[in-house]
């Protein structure tokens, strides 16, 4: 058992505490989910089960920690790898060797343990973990998924009893996520492994989870316990659960298995799919001028979508064009005779695996990349020739680490390099750079240095640094990494104002959850070359995928609920409820049995 | 390969290359290691496919091709000796001697000597770089002495982090250039420059804090035992003391000695010190008859070198002559292509296995 009592840490230098007066309980041998707002310390209370904190990040902390029998505090790192192993965000960060194998044995040989017995553990890790097919390659070929699986095998190399992990998940796409939490799932249940994850995307983890521990951003007392019980008493919850909240569903469905329960509960008629009209939400943003929002939405779901036709709310074309586009590295082709076309007031969604070529088609659109064949065409110009400065005037491109993008001063100094850039005047723009801040919620952020924000105002920052010139297309390559709920509505409603405002926008991710709520087209690329497009509800709304009766796994989390209907979010499925003849409350208690 | 037959490969590469400024020799030298370089990647990427799992270029190796340091070093070392040496009797022109350093002759001496100095770096630098691609890691870390096994896990972190910023900073130079960054002058540099050392000192936080919480660091020791303190300490009055015998015409004999005593003394110190260290290794490379052949061949490469030392000879000072070029070194060098050989004789294997 883990306790934390009435524990408060503040680093260094810091007059805010990270962590305030937390008394919290973990169970042994429980798979344990650690959510909760930016800011409110979930790494910092990971952080404490093995030293770290205070050890390594220095700050005062107070209260006392103890995991079993043993004092992180007192004992420090060095002592308790051996007892909780800990798996950062980005794998490559934390590898030291370049081959799998050695960096599996690299914490064993620095313990001075006989080869024998580094052997067994190195094979025992690669057993547990399924990695035999992957213990003589090198680091640098691994997917990202493959990558975070060796770095839980290298942190249970000394047989730890915990296992940490500081959002694991963020960087990988659905299906590498997934292998790697069945992963987890395997050791908690057939090891007693105890594993504790900190991760925003709360849909993916609480499938796998049994205990959740909510980190509130203010100084609010820790929420603990069975997921249900946690989820009914805070805000950020995954849609099945917010679904479930609306409808009052009782126990709160926690995952879709779950919610599945009470829609066979539902009469069917109620289910049936009628008309409904998808809203763009509206959050934590200035609002619009009065008459921005088109009195008819533009496109809707399910009878309304434009399932294979693109039809634009006015006749403009696309603004940029990709014709058999052909891109390869050293001879190894990674983009195939791909062809997009991005519309005025459209937001297109790129998905696909990890590795399929979704940031090089953005860095090609823009001619970072050269392209072999094919060709690229802005505003009705092929872009050859172009410098890639000059296509950036009128295409933003946010690229996934923004922190490339940073290095100023100031925010507002962010903006103006861009405008120097370019060679255009202050005043030649509209809106002018505070104005932009302001529309971004950066208001008060105005003379911050970038790198001291938050990640989702960094990622803002950035975002107006390529913004500033006004461009007509806007290209985001994974946009929610590291945002939390709340900085993920802000994006949207970002993503929801531009479409407004008439630009064209191509969104690369792997959330499906914010694909289902932001776009109106969907693109999937698969081996560098386009696998299957199509409107969101055709593509993200079935269970098969395509022709091939594989399943989808692009699936959000209302169109698995309610299969076969067109709903993709919340929204969706309370505007067909509320459509639909018979509207009757399910039972709260699906099985039907004990009440 | 063995890594100690790649070290002995690496030894005897930089010495013959170091021996001789005979420009015909240096040349085919650096032909070899290119051709050794090449068989080497090509190997490597029929076994990983030659790039990242996105489809980029896989760094390690590749920093900097040889061919395109040539083009920088070479040049570079025949301008900065034509100014700054000033021997020779073929004289181009005369600069103003008030001038300080470049004042004097500029002759075609100098410039042939030179350029010849940067074909020696840019050799000695493929051979390293050969190195570099052929070892992993683990295999350049350890046979580092004990004592030193911090030191050398920061150099194998140096190994793996230049590739990374390498590869950081190409991503800052895309992410200034969608911004319309372009470079007129030094100063347009910190756009590029302070992203990449911020993200360095980001990413170098985070690999130490991931060190620290798999127990590396746990234990070391902070001071040395006193003999290894008493043995370093005369170990290194021993060295300086053949620095001074050196210099004294009487005891200019006992110099050899001093040094060798010395250098004893401080060995002792090392290897005590490294008895501290508690480290133990995964791997214990398997010694083969091709390791063998291949520190042969670097014999042969070696010996005639030591052997027939007016034949490697040569020097433009005084004069401007062509090189000569001795049949029998030029054939012991092609010696150092065995690591070649020894892998396309153990792919040809794989194959019929």
């Amino acid at each position: 058992m883990i306790t934390f009592d009435h524990v408060s840490f503040s680093y260094p230098e810091v007059t805010l505490p990270a962590l305030h007066d937390v008394n919290l309980t973990l169970l042994e041998s429980a798979f344990t989910l650690i959510s909760g707002p930016s800011g409110a310390g979930k790494t910092t209370l990971l952080r404490c089960l093995n030293g770290l904190v205070p050890h390594f990040s220095g700050g005062v902390l107070a209260g006392q920690i103890r995991v079993g029998d043993l004092d992180p505090v007192a004992l420090g790192p060095e002592v308790m790898c051996r007892h909780v192993g800990f798996v950062f965000q980005d794998p490559e960060t934390q590898f030291v060797m370049d081959y799998v194998e050695d960096e599996l044995a690299f914490a064993l040989e620095n313990a001075a343990m006989p080869r024998a017995e580094m052997r067994s553990r190195v094979s025992e890790v690669i057993d547990l973990l399924d990695l035999e097919a992957l213990r003589y390659r090198s680091l640098a070929t691994l997917s990202g998924g493959e990558k975070q699986r060796i770095a839980i095998a290298a942190a249970l190399a000394f047989r730890p009893q915990i296992l940490v992990l500081d959002e694991p998940t963020s960087q990988l796409d659905p299906r590498s996520a997934r292998e790697v939490l069945e992963a987890l799932e395997r050791l908690n249940r057939e090891l007693g492994l105890t594993v504790i994850l900190a991760e925003h995307r709360l849909e993916r983890v609480l499938p796998f989870a049994d205990r959740l521990v909510y980190l509130p951003a203010a100084e609010a007392p820790v929420v603990h316990g069975v997921p249900d019980e946690v989820l009914g008493q805070i805000d950020l919850v995954p849609p099945v659960t917010a679904l479930g909240k609306v409808l009052g569903w009782s126990p709160l469905p926690v995952t879709v298995a779950e919610g599945r329960r009470f829609c066979e509960a539902m009469p069917g008629e109620t289910i049936s799919g009628p008309d409904i009209v998808r809203q763009a939400p509206q959050v934590g943003l200035p609002a619009l001028p009065t008459g921005a929002i088109p009195s008819q939405p533009k496109w809707q779901s399910p009878a309304g979508a434009p399932t294979q036709d693109r039809e634009c709310s006015d006749d403009s074309g696309p603004t940029l064009v990709a014709e058999g586009l052909s891109v390869a590295y050293n001879g190894k082709p990674v983009l195939m005779d791909v062809s997009l076309a991005l519309y005025p007031g459209q937001v297109t969604a790129l998905l696909g695996r990890n590795g399929a070529g979704k940031s090089t088609l953005l860095k090609a659109l823009v001619g970072l990349v050269p392209h072999q064949d094919g060709s690229v065409w802005l505003s009705g110009r092929e872009t050859s020739g172009m410098a890639v400065a000059d296509v950036c005037r009128e295409v933003a491109y946010l690229p996934q680490d923004p922190n490339a993008l940073l290095f100023a001063e100031t925010v507002l100094d962010e903006l103006h390099i861009t405008l120097r850039n370019h060679g255009v005047m202050v005043a030649e723009v509209e809106p002018v750079p505070e104005a932009l801040l302001e529309s971004l919620g950066l208001v008060h952020k105005v003379t911050a240095y970038p790198r001291d924000l938050s990640v989702g105002e960094r990622q803002r920052a950035a975002l107006a640094a390529v913004l500033v010139t006004q461009p007509s297309t806007v290209l985001l390559d994974e946009p929610t990494r590291g945002l939390d709920y709340d900085a993920k509505d802000r994006l949207l409603a970002l993503i929801h104002r531009w479409r407004v405002e008439q630009r064209a926008v191509l969104l690369v991710t792997h959330d499906v959850e914010l694909v289902a709520e932001a776009a109106d087209w969907v693109v999937i690329l698969d081996g560098g070359g386009i696998a299957a497009e199509g409107s969101p509800v055709d593509l993200l709304g079935t269970p098969v995928f395509g022709d091939s009766q594989a399943a989808n796994p692009f699936m959000p989390q209302m169109a698995s609920l309610f299969p076969g209907t067109g709903w993709l979010t919340v929204a969706d499925v309370l505007a067909g409820l509320r459509s639909s003849p018979v509207l009757s409350p399910p039972s709260p208690n699906p099985g039907g049995g004990e009440s | 390969m063995h890594p100690l037959a790649w070290f002995a490969w690496l030894g005897t590469a930089s010495l013959v290359t170091l021996l001789t400024r005979n420009p015909l020799y240096i040349v085919l030298l650096f032909v070899i290691f290119i051709l050794v370089m090449d068989v080497e990647r090509a190997s490597q990427r029929a076994s990983t496919d030659g790039s990242g799992y996105d489809g980029a270029p896989s760094d390690r190796g590749l920093l900097l091709s040889p061919l395109r340091f040539a083009l920088f070093a070479i040049p570079a070392g025949a301008v900065f000796n034509l100014l700054t040496s000033h021997m020779g009797e073929t004289v181009f022109f005369r600069l103003p001697p008030a001038i300080p350093l470049i004042g004097g002759t500029l002759t075609a001496e100098a410039l042939v000597y030179g350029a010849i100095s940067g074909l020696v770096l840019v050799t000695l630098f493929t051979a390293f770089a050969v190195l570099n691609l052929a070892l992993p890691v683990r295999d350049l870390i350890a046979y580092i002495p004990r004592a030193f096994y911090p030191v050398a896990i920061v150099s194998a972190i140096a190994v793996t982090f230049v590739p990374n910023t390498v590869r950081q900073f190409r991503q800052v130079r895309e992410a200034q250039a969608i911004r319309g960054y372009k470079m007129h002058g030094w100063r347009d540099w910190l756009p590029l420059f302070l992203p990449v050392l911020v993200g360095g000192l980001e990413r170098a936080l985070q690999l130490a804090e991931a060190m620290t919480a798999r127990g590396f660091g746990g234990g070391a020791r902070t001071h040395l035992a006193p003999v290894a303190r008493i043995s370093l300490v005369a170990g290194l009055a021993g060295v300086l003391g053949a620095g001074v015998a050196q210099l004294t015409p009487t005891w200019a004999s006992a110099a050899p000695a001093f040094l060798t005593v010395g250098a004893l003394l401080m060995g002792v110190a090392i290897w005590h010190a490294g008895r501290g260290v508690k480290h133990t290794r995964y791997r214990r490379p398997v010694w083969h008859s091709v390791d063998t052949s291949v520190v042969v061949a670097c014999g042969i490469a070696v010996v005639p070198f030591l052997i027939w030392v007016e034949s490697r000879s040569y020097s433009p000072y005084p004069a401007l002559a062509w090189p000569l070029f001795d049949l029998r070194l030029g054939g012991g060098l092609l010696g150092l292509m065995a690591p070649a050989f020894v892998r396309r004789f153990s792919e040809q294997s794989d194959d019929h296995i």
